[in-house]
């Protein structure tokens, strides 16, 4: 009798997309199976973790993470210490002192910060802008221009700018675009449509489908993904084969859950440890509702996430 | 999984008799399919084609209960692999396994997690005592287990300790998991006899689902899988296979609930368990094992499956009233918002960070968000006005400040109106807005 | 829930230029032809070469490599009542972008063409219908069963393999067979049997004003209640636009603003 084996394998498959340079450039995509349904058939590439750093350096409040940045100062020595981290692929940059809600710092500093940051990894690099659409805009352009021939992934391309850093960033300079859509299957089709009608090929695009912390609205992040991943497979849905990407750390590491003190929560025991676990939840939950690729924050959960997909894949 | 006619229709003779009073045995299996006929009109159906029949129209997942009284919890009963196919039905329980030799420091521990999130209990639901070896100390684990209250799960592949263990605590109808392809006759007629769940396991899915139907032959159809701890993807893979066999393939043997001890397979980092849980969590574990479960853990980990088993149709929504936040008292000022949770969450979350001190003002709003809820009538100043009456905040709250979410700033003059005596102030569009906005007004 | 398959039928031997390309074996109209529906949405090419009895099996050969050669191996139908032409065109068929489409068995004399298709692992089209075309659904069924079994008995999957057309009948004096059509593509859909059919022939003879508006209803409602595929124009704007809002309505594809330029 046994067990009658019936894999799913599909016609429609993930597009490649490689970022980075040289030895250490990652290929993300081109799985026809499942999320991490390496049982079915061959998982292309395996899911990959990135690690996010801010301009305005590491967050040293969590002890962790100052112990793991020590002596490093500069953006260079900490971008350099970051691409080190156990399981990271790659490295992620986001631009918050560029917010036009916050400190807005002009274009040029933020500019110079990506290129020292890309200068000092060898590791793949993405640029998280401010998500302001305005300032992206024209912010990720500047960027795809000096950071010409890094190959470098730039977040996030919206609903309002699409159009500017499509042709600026990836017409011009080669690089590579993540469409943004916050949990809106029908925008995320819209946008990868449009993206491409201004020339982008499946090659050069990725899709940030939207987030949310577990235990936040999680229900929607899972089936949106879901269900992208199931038309790009099961209905050959083209303009929703771009392999998705999730930066996570922001959310997982905004929720109450992983802010409130030891103090006021004596119960709850130390905070670090909260958000380390919101991360690494949110994370698996991500990469099995289907995410090619997750963005976090804290070394520890970086370790623990891409130990458990090289288990699983 | 409904048949369709085409399967109906291979099943019958194919003669076209017209016995069963239809024209052709493709408008009968038609009629079947449809339910206006049944396929006992065919008189010449054969007993191989009823028993596949029977067998397709039965669900495709058995729904289970084990664990007695409060501690009673409902298993499997799943009709779909997406939850946006239709809602997830049975919330996957989270245990402690442990044995002999932690028994008192895991169930201690297992005590602290006991919270309260957008009504629903979170506790430890499972108590899982594994066998080490010497059937007293076992004993001994189980008789604490079993004054803990919560569902039992007895993992023991030995029959005599698994029979003393039963007629400790068979009356709180635990799972005897320990069934494998070389005791499972043994097994079968131990957990029958005491009325307990029988949980499965093997190598590989090819001995699970032998020894599944070995059992079933038995005419046992009250088991369990345990989908085995050779590897995290071997974990993975029975799992998923087992799940999709049953109401995707229509393998009606692996048609059961599954359990997956993460314990066993992190070796001994709690990271890794808290990673795996929320892996089997949306794909397809029925009952979690963890080796123990920390705020830390329990926090994301509730939170998910919460959000994961929710009604698809259906928004998770917070019970009307008043809640205060940082300690606020009769003296704080009142924010109101919708009683979708994820808003509340937000809100609640932004005033918390915020640090004042301030009363959360939830009425029944239907559900939606601020904008919808307004548009459809749920969130107006009359609904608002009925709140405050029916809720009593006029005596319970001292402070007349009450902000109102910017998007619905259209509402202020009618509340004016309608709530004399009150501060109506409208606060900021988004949410992110508010830790500002409370400071600059309120410290 | 798999897309709605279009066919392209615009290489039919009806036509002046494709009767002359074939009879003068000059490749570069039929391609062009190929080409255009596949630009314009096709998923198949209907191949109809007409009864070519005397040299229906070299016309295929060379054919049948021609046209996949020019459009990265698109997928074919092959459409002649003659079997040894069909047979000769799929000994030569590259099945990599989708299994070649026999054009067509019924339930009399064609029935074979099952056989034919079996034998080569592709799919077949089953024409509702004996001698004439079928007079009600009670007839329908028993074309259906017969087909049926056959294609069980030649070790095909019924399901997959075999699409049944239920013959769609001209409307202008055949209206009151219309709901008949329809219910029974509902049928096949509730079976679960894949459907096509050619939909403009029910506009014939109407003023050439209206066929547009009654082909595209008719298609409408014939995804509507279940048909999986038509073999039509593809060059007709609006039909493939009648096709994607079916599907979007039908939620078999994801909407999306632009869906129609998709």
């Amino acid at each position: 009798m046994a067990f009658t084996k019936n894999p799913q394998t599909f016609t429609g498959k993930v597009a490649e997309v490689v970022i980075g340079t040289g030895d250490s450039a990652v290929t993300i995509g081109g799985e026809n199976v499942f999320p991490l349904y390496s049982f079915d058939a061959e998982f292309k590439n395996p899911p990959i973790v990135g690690i996010d750093i801010s301009d305005k350096g590491p967050d040293r409040n969590i002890p962790g993470i100052a112990t793991f940045f020590e002596g490093a100062e500069s953006l260079a020595e900490i971008a350099k210490r970051a691409s080190e981290a156990e399981g990271a692929s790659f490295v992620s940059f986001s631009l918050d002192s560029a917010d036009p809600n916050g400190d807005n710092e002009p274009i040029e500093d933020s500019v110079v910060k990506a290129k020292e940051v890309a200068d000092a990894v060898t590791k793949p690099l993405v640029i998280q802008g401010t998500g302001n659409g305005e300032k992206d805009g024209q912010l990720l352009g500047k960027i795809a221009e000096a950071l010409e021939g890094k190959n470098v992934l730039l977040m996030s391309a919206l609903e309002d700018n699409y159009k500017g850093i499509a042709v600026g960033a990836v017409l011009a300079y080669g690089q590579k675009i993540a469409a943004e859509s916050a949990v809106d299957i029908n925008l995320a089709k819209q946008l990868n449509v449009m993206i491409s009608q201004q020339g982008v090929k499946p090659q050069s695009l990725v899709q940030n489908v939207g987030t949310a912390a577990a235990g936040y609205g999680f229900e929607y992040v899972a089936s949106a993904t879901e269900r992208i991943r199931g038309a790009a497979l099961s209905q050959n849905d083209d303009m929703l084969q771009a392999p998705i990407i999730t930066p996570l750390a922001k959310d997982a590491w905004g929720v109450k859950e992983a802010i409130v003190s030891e103090e006021d929560f004596p119960e709850w025991g130390p905070a670090e440890e909260r958000g380390i676990s919101m991360e690494i939840s949110t994370a698996v939950a991500c990469l099995a509702a289907g995410s090619n690729v997750v963005i976090l924050k804290h070394p520890e959960s970086v370790k623990t996430v891409a130990a458990l997909i090289g288990e699983l894949v | 999984m409904a048949l369709k006619g085409l399967d109906i229709f291979k099943l019958t003779p194919r003669t076209n008799c017209k016995d069963c009073g239809t024209p052709t045995c493709m408008a009968f299996a038609m009629k079947v399919a449809q339910g206006t006929a049944k396929i006992e009109q065919c008189p010449h159906m054969s007993a191989d084609a009823l028993a596949t029949l029977g067998e397709a129209t039965a669900p495709p997942m058995k729904s289970l209960k084990f664990g007695a009284g409060d501690a009673e919890l409902s298993i499997g009963g799943e009709t779909v692999l997406f939850r946006h196919d239709k809602t997830f039905v049975s919330k996957n329980p989270f245990g402690v396994s442990l044995s002999a030799e932690n028994a008192d420091e895991a169930l201690a521990e297992a005590s602290k997690i006991d919270y309260e999130r957008i009504g629903e209990r979170m506790i430890v639901d499972v108590i899982n005592v594994e066998y080490t070896g010497d059937k007293d100390a076992f004993l001994g684990a189980v008789k604490k287990a079993a004054e803990f209250g919560r569902a039992i799960i007895l993992e023991v592949s030995d029959a005599d300790a698994a029979k003393a263990a039963l007629d400790l605590v068979k009356d709180k109808k635990p799972i005897l998991n320990g069934a494998n392809p070389s005791n499972y006759k043994e097994f079968s007629e131990i957990a029958t006899a005491a009325g307990a769940l029988l949980g499965v396991t093997g190598t590989n899915l090819d001995e699970i689902t032998d020894t599944v139907k070995a059992i079933e032959e038995l005419g046992n159809k009250e088991l369990v899988i345990d989908v085995g701890s050779a590897s995290v993807k071997d974990a993975f893979a029975n799992a998923v296979q087992i799940r999709r066999a049953a109401l995707k393939d229509n393998e009606r043997s692996l048609g059961y609930p599954t359990i997956v001890n993460v314990k066993k397979l992190a070796g001994g980092c709690s990271r890794k368990e808290t990673g795996l849980a929320s892996l089997f969590t949306l794909k397809y574990g029925s009952i979690v094992l963890l080796s123990g479960i920390s705020y830390a853990q329990a926090l994301p980990l509730y939170g998910l499956r919460q959000n994961i088993y929710t009604d698809p149709q259906k928004p998770m929504t917070v019970e009307e009233g008043i809640y205060p936040i940082n300690g606020a008292d009769a003296s704080g000022p009142n924010i109101l918002t919708v009683d979708f949770a994820l808003t509340y969450f937000i809100i609640s979350g932004e005033i918390e960070r915020s640090g004042v001190p301030a009363n959360l003002l939830i009425p029944d709003a239907g559900g939606y968000s601020v904008l919808t809820a307004w548009a459809a009538g749920k969130l107006s100043a009359s609904s608002i006005a009925r709140f405050i009456k029916e809720q009593d905040v006029e005596g319970k709250i001292t402070n007349r400040d009450l902000t109102i979410p910017g998007k619905v700033a259209v509402l202020k003059g009618e509340l004016e109106e309608s709530l004399p005596g009150w501060n109506i102030i409208v606060g900021p569009n988004e949410a992110v807005s508010l830790v500002k906005f409370l400071k600059e007004r309120y410290s | 829930m798999s897309k709605f398959l279009v066919i392209g039928e615009r290489i039919h031997v009806i036509s002046p230029e494709i009767k002359e390309a074939l009879a003068t074996r000059n490749a570069a109209p039929i391609i062009e032809r190929a080409k255009t529906q596949l630009e314009a949405g096709a998923d198949y090419i209907d191949v109809n070469i007409g009864p070519a009895e005397r040299d229906g099996v070299d016309i295929m050969k060379w054919i049948v490599p021609e046209l996949q050669a020019a459009t990265d191996n698109a997928p074919l139908v092959l459409d002649t009542v003659n079997q040894n032409a069909i047979r000769a065109g799929l000994e030569v068929y590259n099945p990599v972008n989708g299994r070649a489409i026999v054009n067509s068995a019924d339930a009399g004399d064609r029935l074979s063409n099952i056989d034919l298709a079996a034998e080569f692992g592709c799919i077949v089209i089953g024409l509702l219908m004996k001698k004439g075309v079928p007079r009600d659904n009670e007839e329908r069924d028993e074309y259906l069963q017969t087909m049926l079994e056959h294609a069980m008995e030649a070790g095909m999957d019924p399901a997959e393999d075999v699409f049944f057309d239920p013959l769609t009948l001209v409307i202008k004096g055949m209206q009151e067979k219309q709901q008949e059509f329809l219910d029974f593509i509902r049928t096949m859909s509730e079976m679960g049997l894949k459907s096509t059919c050619g939909l403009s022939n029910a506009s014939n003879g109407m003023p050439k004003h209206v066929r547009p508006i009654v082909d595209n209803v008719l298609c409408a409602m014939s995804i509507g209640a279940g048909l999986t595929s038509a073999i039509l124009n593809p060059l007709d704007k609006e039909l493939m636009n009648t096709i994607k809002t079916s599907e979007i309505i039908l939620n078999h594809t994801l909407y999306a603003d632009s869906y129609l330029d998709i």
